[in-house]
């Protein structure tokens, strides 16, 4: 590649001439692109101005290629000077849009699709691809449920559908349905693009899969023109975000007597120089990698793109962390003018140490914010571990964090063909064949703090894989130039199997060999299980516009399920559009400020399979016992009882919306009302108790959500040496439960967290959301005596809802909830010279939390007999007439299950802030450079007086059982150190 | 290229020609009851289902608050507690968050009864002896959870077949009209003995004739009291208790040597227990599924402990019953003496310097987890066994039952007392008694035999002998007043409320 070339002797002198050009690119001049002659190998750069010169025969081809570009090839014919004008690599996309089994000129979409490229998030050092998705996307609700490495974020599109299924998106990775693992599992670099589905109309397409809203990734391809290698590394480091304000050991000790009303610390005052801080203990500041390489690149026949990436996480809680890395390789071969093919291939390995959710009161978090500080972690012999303390119940935070070993091992990978026959022109012919994986292994050991007098080790192995085949047969013809119609045809085909098996002991006679040798345990047992659910779908489209003003999509799917019986295992789910491109109408075409106006409106049908496979056939529940042994027998107790009868759950939305370009579409406005219904809701009714006991499966229900996007995108500023982009969403969703069927207008959630809450405090009820708190009344702190009730000044006051002058469970009432009402993201880029600033501000609001954590450290239980929260020192006293905390010699019943400990979740986080530099190409003639540092939850403007409001205790999956913070692990402030350098 | 177009379509039709397979299901991995019921192992693995069932019962303090109403056992009004001391002060209400564990649990037992009560005669593939056994356990557990459904809430719902049909509740007469079927079917349908695993260091597991005699004793003898107060069921109960006593050496029931082996860690199969839960957290599987975490049991080692050694202050003993408790070694083994505060051992005092200020229970205290030297708890659930029937009872009841039924209390009702005395540590019963006085000694001393929290609670003994507002009539100030005033006449407060999810 050098610049100045000999030239070579195959030219007579008389045919040269000086060919003179400029190369631009978006109306701005490009410098330092590449211009080279084929014919003779002479080549030249452009110079600042984008000017170039050079010597070729007429008839000489130029090849004329840049990093970024896409490569244009110029035939010489005169001496006339060359204007070229070239496409950034990515261009191509931004007219197109991706929508289920094809593409859709934007302009021509009749649904409400979003669209997220990966240079929206580029400025950001996302570790996995739902944190690029967060606060990107109006209408698409992403929640950061726990912030240890590899911890599970929440995906929710347009509000939650269903109650028992699950409300997770359908992902589909070039073509192929996700099964066996979700988004978060695949290379974030590797994303080209993720397009949103919203609406009926778009993923009606998607049938029984496509209810809860679907996004489609393609992930990055090759392209012609000079192969380009680039690297991405970046440094984080992590530390708690905030911390909650204890008592001091001699604060403790002297409050723990007064509460007890005895000596039950001696010498409180000595503690003065012996606190221990349980939380700066079991938090550290941490470091975490990621390292990325990827090569690009192609000709006309064949197009490659290569990536290989490494990520090491340590999470900010003690003995926390993930390690995961991966490979990628896809490939576009043109075979002829007819036939194309693509081969996509995916595998990655995830290590996890101890990162899954903590559901026992126990854990070491919640234990840290309420073991007494006047304990030291270890015996006097600084060996042993503390095991007990005088508050709380539970063991020893630092004992358990850093002797649990669990480990989970995953292997993923996405493996998947295409091939497209162009049968003549018009008529396109695609078959996608896939396979996609998740082989698991897990293992853990329990030593002798963990299980005391009984260790134990446990291995298990999952094997999850589905095949899907699609075939498309696609037609599209323009008659009478006005009149486009596309016609699809799809059969689809998806088997997806788990098989599972586990092995475990306990009574482990040595631990030398970790939990590696199964066969040391004195008692062993064993168990296996499996399961598989296939789906075959058809379906039919057209999409047909006139003129390019008038737009219509109407689709018809039909979808089997293995998981129903008789007459329900087939389900049909039709959906139409209709759209209106105003701005091409005469009367607004000579509107100059008016660059674009559509207008467009749908609806349609979507399903739910939402239940595991088998669920209509009546299986027995297995169960072990040992009669008294240390060996395990099985057996089996009657299950549930079945319906033949279940089907589908069927959701019907209605989406209205706009899209407005102005000046030149310099400010871009888009906005959505939509309004979703979901029937015959799967939902376990319970049985009497006196009949056994336990649910049974039956349809009934609904769910209403409703709600309105709007998304802004604006260029305020845009000259040579400054730009500002301005990126503004936000999302407002109503969720309601409409009917819990006949009967019932009230299920209660089993608690988490039991002998420390002793009610359930979560419930589905008919008229509110879902997540819906259940709680007594929390009114502060009685100032005078209550004798009606039976309570004296100083104690905590509560309302007493069924009037039978006690207070108790039958005075809770539904308070608040958990689901979020309104979602925004508003993102500002500034480009000066080679300065990039981003910055990126997401909120979350209308929703609570149960923040069990600060109740824990705050009143006196059957688990924590003595609190820690400093807050908590301003009791009320005669001379201090504290509403907030009652007396600390109060003998009345004090609830944790009452709303003083419902706290406002709703948050505003400066989620990144990011300052990046490219070095000038001059700088480094081999490549071009950035430099970049960022900034990650810098700071958080909340109501919430936990560690983070987004962290939760429950399971990201579930939206009935959630935002219940008890020792939630909270996400980190990062700061972070970026390289990228692209040869 | 037309070709090309029917090669795609062929091969098409040919893929939804095998459509219909395509979509079938075939649960590989799980058993459905079409399939089940067939072999002897299937009513094994059927047998296990209730056995495992019936722990969840017994496995957590939750279903005995009922029972403390009695005027031997309390516990305080704070923490997570109210719920047993509601019982106790005579206020609880249908929303009573303890008493539900036996509600549902019993059920829940009676519910895979039923199933194998249906079934047990298609397992072809076994003999009619083995499926005779297994009928017979069905029976058994069937009639023993109506037994304690009834004595707790006297009329309630009785399923006898699976079914999601709407129940009205059976009155206690056609209730214990059942239970005698039952048990009259279990007597002669269990073996005397079972095989391993079912039995274990010479100790059945699983019932046997034995245990269904023994639970048929005590049938009739709650039959002479209240409500029914079918007299002459007297006689029938000491026939039978007779039967037991007369060939205890064919099922091995003996009274043990000392009270406090029964609470030992080592004496988990002893030669005592007639009927009983069994225990071992260290087995493998216990966290497998939901349901086998009934193979622990979380009645010990805190569950009864004081906060002051790291216990869980569930429930303690009343003063008054504590005061009256005759001295000996079975009030060594059921009352504990000294506390360590902190678990120290240098810091001993007696129960009145404890924060709640009574005497705990040492029944399920022990473990090897245990450690008696400083009291430090290391677990927070053992292995103790629960006696459903205890040897013990057998005589006590025919003693009872014996006199009620001839009119005087002769030698042999008093040697069958004057064994549980003497194993006590006490002297033989003062002789020339009356009827009614025999009686009085009889109940006082069940009380004192099964004192706290054992299946055969006092309670039922105060309600059948319509004493309940008697005994409480001594209670010590000390203890927390009484909300609710239970009546010997009007028998309120008797039944427990019926629980408001049914």
């Amino acid at each position: 590649m050098s610049t100045f070339a000999i030239t070579a002797p195959l030219y007579t002198v008389a045919q040269q001439q000086q060919v003179e050009g400029k190369v631009i690119s978006n109306g701005q001049t490009l410098s330092g692109v590449v211009i080279k002659v084929k014919e003779s190998s002479l080549a030249v750069q452009t110079d600042g101005q984008g000017n170039f010169t050079i010597k070729a025969a007429k008839g000489n081809h130029l090849l004329i290629s840049s990093v970024g570009y896409e490569s244009q090839e110029i035939t010489v014919i005169d001496h006339t000077p060359l204007t070229i004008d070239l496409k950034s690599a990515d261009q191509q996309l931004e007219e197109v849009t991706v929508i289920g089994y094809g593409q859709q000129k934007t302009k021509d979409l009749t649904g409400s699709v979003a669209s997220v490229k990966a240079d929206a998030y580029k400025d950001q050092p996302v570790l996995n691809a739902a944190s690029a998705l967060q606060g990107r996307a109006a209408g698409v609700a992403v929640t950061q449920n726990s912030g240890a490495p590899g911890g599970k974020a929440k995906i929710r599109i347009r509000g939650n559908n269903s109650i028992s299924g699950s409300n997770e998106p359908l992902y589909i990775v070039d073509g192929i349905a996700l099964s066996t693992f979700n988004l978060q599992d695949l290379n974030v670099n590797d994303i080209e693009s993720m397009d949103i589905l919203k609406d009926a109309s778009a993923t009606a397409v998607y049938g029984s899969r496509g209810a809860n809203g679907v996004v489609i990734i393609t992930t990055k391809r090759g392209k012609t023109g000079s192969t380009q290698v680039s690297y991405d590394g970046f440094i984080n480091f992590n530390t708690l975000p905030k911390r909650y304000d204890l008592m001091d050991g001699s604060t403790y000790a002297n409050m723990a007597n007064i509460i007890a009303g005895t000596t039950v610390i001696q010498n409180p005052d000595s503690y003065q120089s012996k606190t221990t801080d349980w939380q700066k203990l079991l938090f550290k500041n941490s470091k975490s990698h990621n390292q990325q390489v990827s090569i690009r690149g192609g000709s006309e026949k064949a197009k490659f793109y290569i990536s290989a990436f490494y990520q090491n996480q340590d999470g900010t809680l003690l003995n926390t962390s993930q390690k995961k890395y991966g490979l990628r390789s896809n490939t576009d071969i043109t075979i002829n003018d007819k036939l194309s093919l693509g081969i996509n291939l995916f595998a990655q390995r995830v290590e996890a140490h101890n990162n899954a959710v903590m559901t026992s009161k126990a854990n070491p978090v919640m234990a840290s914010i309420a073991w007494a500080p006047t304990e030291s972690p270890y015996e006097l012999d600084d060996i042993n571990y503390n095991r007990t303390g005088i508050s709380p119940i539970w063991v020893n935070p630092l004992m358990t964090a850093l002797e649990t070993d669990e480990n989970t091992f995953s292997n993923i990978a996405t493996f998947n063909g295409n091939i497209k026959y162009k049968i003549f022109d018009g008529l396109t012919f695609t078959s996608n064949a896939g396979l996609d994986a998740n082989m698991s292994k897990s293992a853990s050991l329990s030593n002798n703090w963990i299980s005391p007098g009984n260790m134990k080790s446990a291995q298990g192995y999952s094997e999850n894989y589905a095949f899907q085949n699609s075939n498309v047969l696609s037609y599209n013809r323009i008659f009478a130039e006005k009149h486009n119609l596309t016609l699809t045809a799809v059969e689809e085909s998806t088997i997806s199997t788990s098989n599972n098996f586990n092995a475990g002991g306990s009574g482990l006679s040595t631990l030398s060999n970790g939990y590696y040798n199964l066969g040391l345990n004195a008692a062993q047992s064993i168990s296996s299980g499996y399961s598989q659910w296939s789906l075959l779908s058809f379906l039919g489209r057209a999409i047909y516009n006139y003129d390019n003003r008038y737009l219509a999509t109407v689709s018809y799917r039909r979808d089997g399920s293995s998981k129903f019986q008789g007459s329900n295992k087939w389900s049909n789910f039709p959906s139409f559009s209709l759209g209106w491109n105003v701005h091409e109408e005469s009367f607004l075409k000579n509107v100059e400020s008016i660059s674009k106006l559509k207008v467009r409106g749908g609806w349609g049908m979507t399903g739910n399979q939402a239940i595991g496979p088998y669920q209509t056939l009546g299986l027995l529940n297995p169960v072990n016992y040992s009669y008294g042994s240390t060996s395990s027998y099985q057996g089996y107790t009657i299950g549930n009882p079945t319906s033949k009868d279940l089907k589908w759950e069927t959701t019907k939305q209605t989406d209205f919306g706009f899209d407005l370009g102005l000046f030149n579409n310099r400010v871009n406005i888009t906005a959505d009302y939509y309004y979703k219904n979901t029937e015959d809701l799967l939902l376990y009714t319970q049985i009497d108790k006196y009949l056994g006991g336990g649910s049974m499966l039956k349809n009934v229900g609904a769910i209403n959500n409703r709600g309105f996007e709007f998304s802004l995108e604006t260029s305020p500023i845009r000259n040579d040496n400054f730009n500002w982009n301005t990126n503004f969403n936000i999302g407002f969703n109503k969720n309601k439960v409409v009917s819990l069927g006949e009967g019932q207008d009230m299920i209660r959630q089993a608690r988490i967290g039991g002998g420390l809450l002793n009610a359930d405090i979560q419930v589905i009820k008919t008229g509110e959301a879902l997540g819906a708190f259940y709680l007594i009344p929390w009114e502060g702190v009685y100032q005078t005596d209550d004798s009606k009730l039976n309570r004296k000044a100083g104690d905590y006051k509560y309302s007493d809802l069924n009037g039978d002058n006690l207070i108790g469970y039958d005075d809770m009432t539904v308070v608040g909830n958990a689901t979020p009402k309104v979602q925004m993201g508003f993102t500002n880029t500034f480009s000066y010279k080679n300065f990039d600033l981003n910055i990126f501000i997401q909120g979350t609001y209308g929703h609570k939390m149960f923040n069990a954590t600060y109740a824990a450290a705050a009143l006196v239980s059957s688990d924590v007999a003595y609190p820690t929260l400093h807050a908590v020192t301003d009791y009320w006293t005669p001379q201090n007439p504290s509403n907030e905390w009652a007396s600390a010699t109060s003998k009345s019943k004090q609830y944790i299950e009452s709303t003083q400990f419902l706290q406002d979740a709703g948050f505003t986080r400066l989620k990144n802030l990011s300052l990046s530099y490219k070095l000038p190409k001059s700088m480094l003639k081999v490549a071009s450079a950035s430099l970049g540092l960022s900034v990650q939850n810098l700071f958080t403007v909340t109501k919430y007086k936990g560690f983070d409001p987004e962290a939760t205790s429950t399971s990201s999956t579930s939206d009935t059982s959630t935002g219940i913070d008890l020792g939630a692990y909270p996400s980190p402030r990062t700061y972070t150190v970026r390289m990228n350098l692209t040869f | 290229m037309k070709t090309k177009l029917y090669t795609i379509l062929a091969a098409s039709t040919l893929l939804l020609g095998s459509c219909k397979e395509f979509l079938e299901e075939d649960p590989k991995g799980s058993i459905t009851e079409q399939t089940f019921y067939k072999s002897a192992e299937d009513l094994n693995a059927a047998m296990l289902g209730l056995a495992l069932n019936y722990n969840l019962a017994w496995n957590q303090t939750g279903g005995m608050a009922i029972n403390f109403g009695s005027d031997d056992i309390t516990t305080h009004a704070g923490g997570n507690k109210k719920g047993f001391s509601d019982f106790d002060t005579f206020q609880a209400n249908a929303s009573n968050d303890r008493m539900v564990i036996w509600w549902n649990y019993f059920y829940q037992t009676i519910k895979s009864s039923n199933a194998l009560i249906s079934n047990y005669n298609n397992a072809t593939d076994a003999t009619q002896e083995v499926r005779d056994h297994a009928g017979g356990v069905a029976y058994f557990y069937r009639a023993l959870n109506y037994f304690f459904l009834t004595r707790t809430w006297g009329a309630v719902p009785m399923p006898l077949e699976f079914s999601l049909d709407k129940k009205e509740n059976s009155s206690p007469e056609e209730i214990y009209s059942q239970i005698l079927e039952d048990l009259q079917k279990a007597e002669s349908m269990l073996p005397d003995a079972w095989d391993a695993p079912r039995r274990q260091n010479g100790v059945d597991i699983l019932p046997t004739a034995g245990s269904a005699k023994a639970l048929l004793a005590n049938v009739y003898l709650t039959m002479a009291g209240w409500p029914l107060k079918k007299t002459e069921n007297y006689a029938l109960a000491a026939a039978k208790a007779k039967e037991v006593i007369d060939n205890s050496s064919k099922w091995g029931y003996a009274l043990l040597p000392e009270f406090g082996q029964l609470w030992d860690k080592d004496y988990q199969y002893n030669k005592e227990a007639v009927f009983g839960c069994y225990f071992n957290k260290n087995m493998p599987s216990i966290w497998t599924y939901g349901d086998n975490w009934g193979n622990g049991s979380q009645l010990g080692p805190p569950s009864f402990a004081p906060g002051e050694e790291g216990g869980w202050d569930e429930a303690f003993g009343e003063i008054s019953f504590y005061t009256n408790f005759p001295a000996g070694a079975r009030k060594d083994a059921t009352y504990q003496k000294d506390y360590f505060l902190n678990n120290d051992p240098k810091k001993v005092v007696d129960y009145t310097k404890l924060t709640h200020k009574h005497p705990y229970f040492m029944k399920y205290r022990d473990d090897e987890s245990y450690d008696p030297a400083t009291h430090k708890m290391n677990d927070w659930w053992g292995n103790a066994t629960v006696y459903v029937i205890r040897y013990a009872e057998v005589l006590l009841t025919y003693a009872e039952a014996h006199t009620m039924a001839t009119g005087n209390a002769d030698q042999s009702a008093y040697a069958a007392i004057n064994q549980v005395r003497k194993r006590a540590g006490l002297s033989n019963l003062q002789t020339g008694m009356s009827k009614n006085d025999f009686q009085k000694a009889v109940i006082a001393e069940r009380g004192w035999e099964f004192a706290g929290f054992e299946p055969a609670s006092r309670w039922f003994d105060l309600i059948r002998t319509e004493t309940v507002a008697q005994a409480n009539a001594n209670r010590s100030s000390a203890e927390l007043p009484l909300l609710g005033k239970p009546d010997d006449n009007s028998h309120t407060f008797y039944w427990a409320p019926l629980p408001i999810i049914k």
